[in-house]
């Protein structure tokens, strides 16, 4: 038995055929679950400790626990949109092994007792789309998908259903309005997705990896699985890790991990010559650590602890040689581009923020600008409809916070550099303003 | 399907216990308490929350994260606070967010001084800026319509106008494109905002983006003053504002009134205002001078004289026809000065439409059959019958709309030319122009499971499949039906349509029942005035019976009639058979009219025009479509020698030896409301602000009896086949009306003829979409343009009414007919054999 | 005071962002929804929309589906394109543009057909993203066939620094791999195959241990 779960063996030539995966024991899982009752499936849910592996780490159990039982209308969304930058796990597994997912999926609308499913994957994903696409039909054909599966009583239909680039859509509700042909803006909560989702109906929405974990879960039995990991992290979890390292790419580990074997041993750390400046723990949303928390373990507790999030568990890492500003600056255009405009905090929030920060960058900028950077992430912490919003403001305040100084540097260098000389005399406006 | 009912709860905010309706939000429950949160985006209007702005934000114990009060329903014991110094943080940076990138030119802009966001920054922002970063500068304003100018930089995206064009008017042409920062309000590749209601987005706009056109730089909101009163442009008399500077109305505003129009104006009764102060005004009496032959201006005495004189010699061969914007009172003493001063029983105001018995009238008015407007947003489900409310009765439509959208009415629309409700209707159904008879009749058969279905529905040329679903979901679909319905059907359906309200059992229901759209702006007060051939005041029986409007045109036109007299009533532009009252105003000895423009007729055939009040002028009552009599209140001081009309009716009536006993406006009220029993006791002050609804009072109960028992609805005509013809259906489009031409800011929108063609006809005749063609029936001719529409039924071509020029009441005759289409320009057009106006198809045509 | 950088325009007028500048052009009539009469469709594509609409509880969700198969005939999501859409789907053309300028893969603007996404987001800017888009743009030149654009994070992060060309992912691509990626395009060659994400296998060492039982 290997210690790897869904990267057993992922690189075999023909498994995202169902042949392969059939011959490997696929879909054994479903046939064993479809013998069980939905609750008994929920329980063994329940039972993993399984926690979203898409970023709010929701536990996936109570998540099913939570759609109303008995006959109606109810959806399953797969969420495929993986578009958390440094985030690359699900794309290959649906690449390498879709039939993981899709039995996944029918095991996870069994138990929540769902009919229609669809999988939402990102528009640029056009490869992966691809193979899922073949990986339905199959599956359809060999009659795991359809009326009465497996003499089972449930029926199931499952839609791959592609976006076209947009990051919010990543968001669950976001997803929703999105996948009913809209623009894909977030929705107020509540209503919870759980309660009136897509098309008004009650939904359950998971990502990518949480749902191929699920025939996992099923043939090793939810007790067994919550072994796995650690206390509240149960199971291996995919992680994605780039930036500067010099073996990036996805690996399955098991929770509970140190982070430094992880970036160091998995990865390689950087470069030689290099050391690391700072790194994302969980996607470029999570607020950044510094080397000295590579200590930690790599599980959900202790992200929290530390102050930043597991998220996505894709691990970005930042070396020396570049500067915190510029990154910032990366970072906070991305969000700007990012936001779908509902709100006004995130929309006006992640646009003023580029402007100070590019004023940062020509060198018209002055440390109290720091001040109003920091608060403008505060006044957008918790005003947001969704979490976009957050998700720049957390990573940009723990980076002026933690690196004040070297942003100081740099507003004092470029203000050299573009003839600014003296600093002002602070301005009574920006100092009320600030404080 | 019931109301939702609302129970009391207590919650506390800010410390104060205060008691709302379970289930509002808290942005309208701490109103009860006397607390104003501030919004941007929240406007229940506009259906659901969307939580976008995030101005509402407030503390709620034992939820970690603020809360925005427009999305959170109140609940028993909840713990609520606004002013704490996290909410006021909070408040404070979205207002800082909002002004990144607003310019702040509120003394440039036209909404200064009444601007939501001036006024919650004043309230709730921080007094400084710490953006020092330029603000974004785009050209400014745009067109977003000839009516609408778009100023980007103020926007603040709080979709309010975006989610009125899709979820309120659900024309979804006006949208949000691109994201982010960079999202505007926009519309398809540069496409005019152009809809039947765009004007409402104006109003809604919290900010100066969305300005009117019209509006713009008139005046400044310390220079003006609002006056109350309601629209009269069509039945459904939606209650407004006029913005009033220096004696003219410079811009109207919607006065919400949950029981008339939820909030709502559409286009022309938003900038048809402009017509009050048309320079092409008649404000001064006018007498046909005998040596010029013209229309020359004249003191009121000699008016007054030469129009007694006038409508003295004419005596019993008098008929008076009242439409337009007349009051009840007015219709009301105009129907005694014709019936007791000059002895004639020819008084119509039924647009010269056939004439409904009396006892049929009175069944259709029993007040137990009526229903209410907002009936339509509850009822399980809604007939629309005959009717295009858009055209007809316009914020109709958008309250049908909202019951199908929000509450799941079941709608059916059964009409011969294809409606704007047909995609949110469950059921469509079609039948031919002429065949409405029959089709009331096939309904009839259908519900109550009697007649012969099928040889009826071949009659109308509707699919009996169809009808049975109709009646299926009639039956089925749930108690409450609402059954809207035109007066334009015609006399000979009605019978029917009672049987089918009997049938349904909608009689003494609540929140069931018909509702009728009578044409004109005041035409179900007019009828309850007594003005109508066959009815005197509360629909009593006349002393003698009149001749209706078209018998009335056959007179003069022989000279059986030989004095005509129109208090805001044009037959040769609204009423069928133009051709007939054209040669009946020429041919009459005289001719006295009240009107506020002049027009062709007028100027040729007028003998004496005194100037009216415009509705803004106006005092005295008026009737809508269900039963609601509202008040007119003056607005605006008349202009030049304009009199009031009560009086000048008054006057004359002293010169005809009638003293009618009027010597104010309230004097004519009171004389009405004594002489409808069913108004009795009725003052202006019941009526107030909101209007009274008549069958709501108990004075109800004296309406006349309708006679009982099932009616005959007797045998209906076939619809004429085409053969090879095309059938002529026509309507009356929104913007067919003298007040939109000669308002610049809706002239653009003036009605101009077009010939509604289906695919298949326009192939058949060899005719692109755009071309000209000439429509023919008879020796009459109308031109106009093609336009292919995919739902338009084969056989029939549809035209419009009431146009400027080229109306298809040319082609009208007394029933319904064919007409041949040609291409213009390429041969002359050619009679087809047979096709005679009125000419009905032979028996071997009709059973073919 | 310095030269000033082009990318915050100071006291400017006029905007970056299609679109803000735009007045409607009153000569037009509304745009409601196209009447099928008089607004041809190709049937392929019609096709197409009218099974993705098939497919799902509500049509409207075929949206982006049935933009997708526009954009493929036409290249990008013109207006007749959009009208196209509108008219199968009975919706208005306006409630598409709104869809279509939401998401970042519809072009509203004529491009070139070949499409080259690459990323400059955090990852591979890290490892000269930007210059990678620069060096791309430069050897496509002003070929009209060829449509560059800087992407956010498409994803593929191990390969930085990336980018999408025609969809397939390729990386990691040093500077001197654009002039071979804008050629192998123009001969209409497989575009840099040994660089093909598609090909790469994965990088957990445990994954590929146990490889064959």
């Amino acid at each position: 038995m290997s210690d790897k779960l869904l990267f057993d063996r992922i690189d075999e030539p023909g498994l995202d055929t169902i042949e392969v995966y059939m011959r490997r024991g696929g879909y054994e899982s479903l046939k064993r679950a479809l013998r069980m009752t939905p609750e008994e499936v929920l329980q063994n849910l329940l039972d993993s400790g399984l926690r979203g592996r898409g970023g709010a780490g929701f536990a996936m159990g109570k998540k099913v626990s939570f759609l109303p039982r008995g006959a109606m209308d109810k959806y399953l969304v797969c969420n495929a949109d993986e578009s958390e930058p440094g985030t690359f796990k699900d794309r290959e597994l649906m690449q390498k092994s879709p039939h993981m997912l899709v039995e996944g999926m029918i095991i996870a609308a069994y138990a929540a007792g769902a009919n229609r499913s669809f999988i939402y994957i990102r528009g640029e994903y056009e490869l992966q789309a691809m193979k899922l696409e073949a990986a339905i039909h199959e599956a359809r054909e060999a009659g795991f998908l359809g009326e009465d599966i497996l003499g089972s009583g449930h029926s199931q239909t499952l839609v791959l259903h592609r976006g076209a680039g947009a990051y919010i859509c990543g968001e669950e509700t976001g997803l929703l309005d999105s996948l009913e042909g809209k623009r894909g803006n977030p929705r107020l909560k509540p209503p919870f997705p759980a309660n009136q989702g897509l098309y008004q109906g009650p939904t359950l929405i998971n990502n990518v990896e949480t749902l191929a974990t699920v025939p996992h879960i099923i043939k090793m039995g939810g007790t067994e699985y919550a072994k796995l990991g650690v206390d509240n992290s149960a199971g291996t979890k995919l992680i994605s890790i780039s930036g500067n390292v010099q073996r990036p790419g996805n690996y399955e580990i098991e929770l509970g991990m140190k982070s430094r074997d992880i970036v160091y041993g998995l990865a390689g750390g950087p470069e030689p010559g290099r050391e690391i400046k700072f790194w994302f723990p969980g996607g470029s949303s999570s607020p950044v650590l510094t080397p000295e928390d590579l200590e930690l373990p790599y599980d959900f507790d202790s992200m929290a602890k530390a102050g930043s999030m597991l998220g996505s568990g894709a691990i970005i890492v930042v070396d020396d040689s570049n500067s915190v500003v510029d990154v910032a600056l990366t970072l906070a255009k991305f969000y700007r581009h990012e936001s779908c405009g509902k709100c006004t905090p995130c929309r006006e929030g992640t646009n003023w923020t580029v402007k100070m920060l590019q004023r940062i960058h020509e060198g018209d900028a002055t440390p109290m600008d720091l001040d109003i950077i920091a608060s403008v992430q505060d006044q957008i912490m918790g005003n947001c409809l969704c979490v976009l919003g957050d998700a720049m403001a957390m990573p940009l305040s723990s980076m002026v916070a933690k690196f004040r100084g070297e942003f100081e540097q740099y507003i004092e260098e470029k203000r050299a550099a573009a003839g600014f000389g003296e600093m002002p005399e602070p301005s009574p406006i920006a100092i009320a303003g600030a404080a | 399907m019931p109301r939702p009912e609302r129970r009391f709860v207590t919650f506390s905010i800010d410390g104060r216990e205060v008691s709302a309706p379970e289930g509002v939000m808290l942005v309208d429950g701490a109103k009860y308490g006397d607390v104003e949160i501030p919004v941007f985006c929240y406007e229940p209007k506009l259906g659901a929350p969307v939580g976008a702005c995030r101005m509402c934000l407030v503390e709620v114990e034992g939820i970690p994260k603020l809360q925005t009060a427009c999305s959170t329903p109140v609940k028993d014991g909840m713990v609520v606070h606004t002013q704490t110094d996290r909410v006021r943080e909070a408040q404070n940076s979205v207002i800082e967010f909002l002004l990144v990138n607003h310019p702040l030119d509120c003394p440039v802009c036209d909404k200064g001084g009444e601007c939501p966001l001036q006024d919650i920054t004043f309230g709730w922002g921080r007094g400084i800026s710490r953006m020092v970063e330029p603000k974004r500068h785009f050209k400014k304003p745009l067109e977003l319509s000839p009516l609408i100018a778009i100023d980007r930089e103020r926007c603040i995206l709080c979709y309010r106008c975006v989610r009125f064009s899709q979820e309120v008017s659900e024309d979804y042409q006006l949208v949000l494109n691109e994201r982010g920062a960079s999202t505007y309000v926009g519309t398809f590749d540069g496409h005019p905002y152009v809809a039947p209601f765009s004007g409402n987005i104006i109003e809604l706009c919290p900010v100066g983006a969305l300005t009117s056109r019209a509006y713009r730089f008139r005046a400044r909101p310390w220079d003006i003053e609002g006056a109350g009163s309601v629209c009269t442009h069509c039945p459904a008399q939606c209650n407004v504002e006029f913005t009033v500077r220096d004696e003219r109305v410079l811009r109207v505003l919607a006065r919400d009134n949950e029981g008339v129009d939820d909030g709502w104006l559409c286009d022309k009764g938003r900038f048809a205002y402009q017509a009050i102060h048309s320079e092409e005004r008649i404000t001064e009496p006018l007498v046909r001078d005998s040596e010029s032959g013209e229309l020359v201006p004249a003191t009121w005495e000699y008016a007054l004289d030469v129009a007694a004189a006038a409508l003295q010699a004419g005596g019993s061969k008098t008929a008076a026809l009242a439409g337009g914007t007349t009051t009840n009172e007015e219709g009301f003493l105009l129907q005694r000065v014709v019936r007791e001063a000059l002895k004639s029983p020819h008084v119509d105001s039924r647009a010269g439409l056939p004439q409904v018995d009396l006892g049929l009238q009175q069944a259709l008015a029993a007040p137990g059959l009526q229903a209410t407007i907002p009936d339509l947003e509850f009822a399980h489900t809604v007939l629309v019958l005959g009717t295009d409310p858009i055209d007809d009765v316009a914020s109709l439509d958008l309250r049908i709309r909202k019951g199908v959208r929000r509450n799941g009415v079941k709608l059916a629309v059964a009409t011969s030319r294809p409606s704007a409700l047909d995609p949110n209707a469950k059921l469509w159904l079609r039948y031919a122009p002429g065949g409405e008879h029959a089709f009331v009749a096939a309904l009839e058969a259908a519900v109550t499971g009697s007649g012969d279905l099928s040889a009826l529905c071949d009659a109308a040329d509707a699919d009996p499949k169809a009808l049975e679903a109709l009646a299926a979901l009639l039956k089925d679909g749930g108690e409450d039906v609402v059954i809207l319905w035109s007066q334009r059907l015609g006399a000979a359906p009605l019978p029917a349509l009672l049987n089918v309200a009997a049938a349904l059992r909608l009689e003494g229901r609540d929140g069931a029942g018909l509702i009728e759209v009578p044409v004109g702006g005041n035409g179900r007060g007019l009828r309850e005035a007594g003005v109508q051939s066959n009815g005197g005041p509360g629909l009593s029986a006349p002393k003698a019976p009149g001749k209706p409007a078209r018998e009335i045109a056959a007179a003069l036109a022989s000279g059986d009639l030989s004095t005509l007299w129109l208090l805001h009533a044009d037959p040769v532009r609204d009423y069928a058979d133009r051709r007939l009252w054209e040669r009946a105003a020429a041919n009459a000895d005289a001719l006295v009219a009240h009107a506020t423009l002049l027009n062709d007729t007028l100027r040729e055939h007028a003998t004496v025009v005194f100037p009216a009040e415009s509705y803004a002028e106006k005092e005295g009552t008026i009737v809508n479509l269900d039963g609601r009599v509202q008040r007119l209140r003056v607005a605006i001081g008349r202009p030049g020698a304009v009199r009031a009309e009560w009086q000048v009716i008054a006057d004359l009536s002293k010169r005809l030896g009638l003293d009618l006993g009027v010597l104010t406006g309230p004097m004519a009220t009171r004389q009405l409301v004594e002489a409808v029993p069913f108004y009795a006791g009725l003052t202006l002050k019941e009526i107030g602000g909101r209007g009274v609804r008549w069958q709501e009072r108990e004075a109800a109960s004296a309406a006349p009896a309708a006679p009982a028992g099932p009616v005959e609805s007797g045998e209906p005509l076939p619809a004429p086949r085409p053969n090879g013809a095309l059938r002529l259906g026509t309507y009356r489009p929104i913007w067919a009306a003298p007040e939109v031409e000669v308002s610049p800011a809706l002239k653009f929108l003036a009605a101009k003829q077009q010939a509604e063609l289906s695919p298949v006809d326009a192939e058949r005749l060899g005719v692109d979409n755009g071309a000209k063609v000439s429509v023919t029936a008879g020796d009459a001719t109308v031109l106009a343009k093609v336009f292919v529409r995919g739902n338009v039924p084969a056989g029939t071509v549809f035209l419009a009414e009431a146009t400027a020029e080229q109306s298809a009441t040319e082609l009208l005759g007394e029933a319904p007919q064919l007409v041949s289409v040609e291409p213009y320009g390429q041969r002359p057009p050619v009679p087809l054999e047979g096709l005679a106006r009125g000419a009905r198809p032979s028996d071997d045509e009709v059973n073919s | 005071m310095s030269e000033q950088s082009p990318a915050v325009a100071r006291y400017g007028h006029g905007s970056r962002i299609p679109g803000w500048d735009d007045s409607v052009d009153l000569g037009k009539d509304p745009a409601p929804v196209p009447d099928p009469a008089t607004t041809p469709v190709p049937p392929q594509l019609r096709e197409q929309i009218e099974a993705a609409m098939a497919k799902y509880p509500n049509f409207r969700s075929a949206a982006i589906p049935a933009l997708h198969a526009a954009q493929d005939l036409h290249g990008w999501c013109s207006p007749e394109a959009i009208e196209q859409v509108a008219c199968v789907m009975r919706l208005t053309p306006g409630y598409l543009t709104a869809v279509a300028t939401f998401y970042d893969m519809f072009e509203t603007e004529p491009v070139g057909r070949h499409r080259v996404y690459v990323c400059t987001n955090i990852s591979c800017s890290l490892r000269g993203g930007p210059e990678l888009l620069a060096a791309v743009q430069q050897a496509a030149g002003e070929d009209p066939d060829f449509n560059v654009r800087g992407f956010e994070c498409l994803g593929a992060c191990d390969i930085a620094p990336m980018a999408s060309v025609n969809g397939e992912f390729v990386g990691p691509l040093e500077l001197a791999d654009a002039e071979q990626l804008v050629a192998d395009l123009r001969e209409g060659r497989e575009v840099l195959p040994e660089k093909q994400l598609s090909r790469r296998a994965c990088a957990d060492p445990g994954a590929k241990a146990q490889a064959h039982e």
